[in-house]
């Protein structure tokens, strides 16, 4: 071995020949301090607020549906589905269905309405009467 | 106080604070130490420093108490800073090597690295080993951990350590001893 070899262990140490900023590390535990993650309370009050984001979500989702239901069924009422005058004048033109199929066809309650609905003039029936000849026949009816 | 006391009180939410304090105040330096030998500069060290507390932290729950408090936190600043180190040498398209290199070209300018010719040169020397002989040699002649405590934290046989040790310094010595 050669005089001039190097030898770790007869060298006086070395160190390293870092140094650390002035404070360093008074300062350092409060910066980690200060990035830990929230603690159990707190981990359950962002729950809380996740329920309540999706309660108003769900809110949301609910109001949009129920004020899409009319406007949809105004769309579909132009293409599957038969307005009041129609069935009226359809009801009306067809002469299989006599007011006997009308009635049959009735409950109890929907009949109710009718009468209530019929309210008529004196003078509207008076004319019907004066002008219907077969009104002795439904009358003994 | 005993370790497994220390831990409960780290886990329980009404001391977890002041025991963390405790935690940080006794560790913080060895802990920086550490990482400043595998990762070199200061603010570097610094991230990775808090990083591995914010983990020791998170991941307090789950120690086992298999190994000691200490060398489980070692183990973990000690994955840190490599994982720190390889993902630097991937941003910048390099070698996890190279990048070693590279980082102790840069102590030339770091305003926080006083060394001499001769600490600079061990550094270059320390640099192109293999990243285990580094971590033993580092830790061994610079933090001066025992083997036992190195074998726990490594998870190496304490003979796999001492020859790491001894082929480390024999590199080191001849690049010292030759230019």
């Amino acid at each position: 071995m050669n005089m001039n070899d190097f030898r770790l262990d007869s060298e006086p140490k070395i160190n390293s020949g870092f140094q650390i900023p002035e404070n360093y590390f008074e300062t350092f535990s409060e910066k980690v301090m200060l990035q830990l993650p929230e603690q159990e309370p707190k981990v359950i009050s962002i729950f809380q607020r996740k329920r309540r984001r999706t309660l108003i979500m769900a809110v949301a989702a609910v109001l949009v549906i129920a004020l899409s239901v009319p406007i949809y069924n105004n769309l579909s009422t132009d293409s599957t589905e038969i307005d009041a005058a129609t069935l009226e004048n359809y009801i009306t033109d067809q002469s299989t269905i006599n007011q006997y199929d009308l009635i049959s066809v009735l409950e109890a309650e929907d009949i109710e309405n009718i009468k209530i609905d019929s309210n008529l003039e004196d003078q509207t029936i008076e004319d019907i009467l004066a002008t219907n000849g077969n009104i002795e026949q439904i009358i003994t009816e | 106080m005993e370790e497994k006391e220390f831990i409960q009180q780290l886990l329980n939410p009404k001391t977890q604070n002041e025991a963390f304090q405790k935690l940080l105040s006794d560790y913080q330096r060895p802990l920086y130490n550490h990482i400043r030998n595998i990762v070199l500069n200061h603010d570097d060290a610094d991230d990775v420093l808090q990083n591995t507390f914010v983990k020791v932290f998170q991941y307090l729950k789950t120690f086992k108490g298999d190994s000691k408090l200490f060398s489980w936190m070692y183990r973990i600043a000690t994955n840190e800073a490599i994982t720190f180190i390889n993902q630097k040498a991937k941003r910048n398209g390099t070698t996890s090597e190279a990048m070693q290199s590279k980082l102790v070209e840069n102590l030339v300018s770091d305003t926080y690295f006083d060394g001499n010719a001769i600490q600079l040169k061990l550094q270059k020397a320390i640099a192109i080993l293999p990243e285990k002989q580094q971590l033993v040699f580092k830790m061994k002649y610079f933090e001066e951990i025992k083997y036992e405590d190195m074998s726990e934290i490594l998870g190496t046989s304490v003979g796999a350590l001492k020859a790491s040790y001894h082929h480390a310094v024999k590199k080191i010595e001849l690049f010292m001893t030759k230019d």
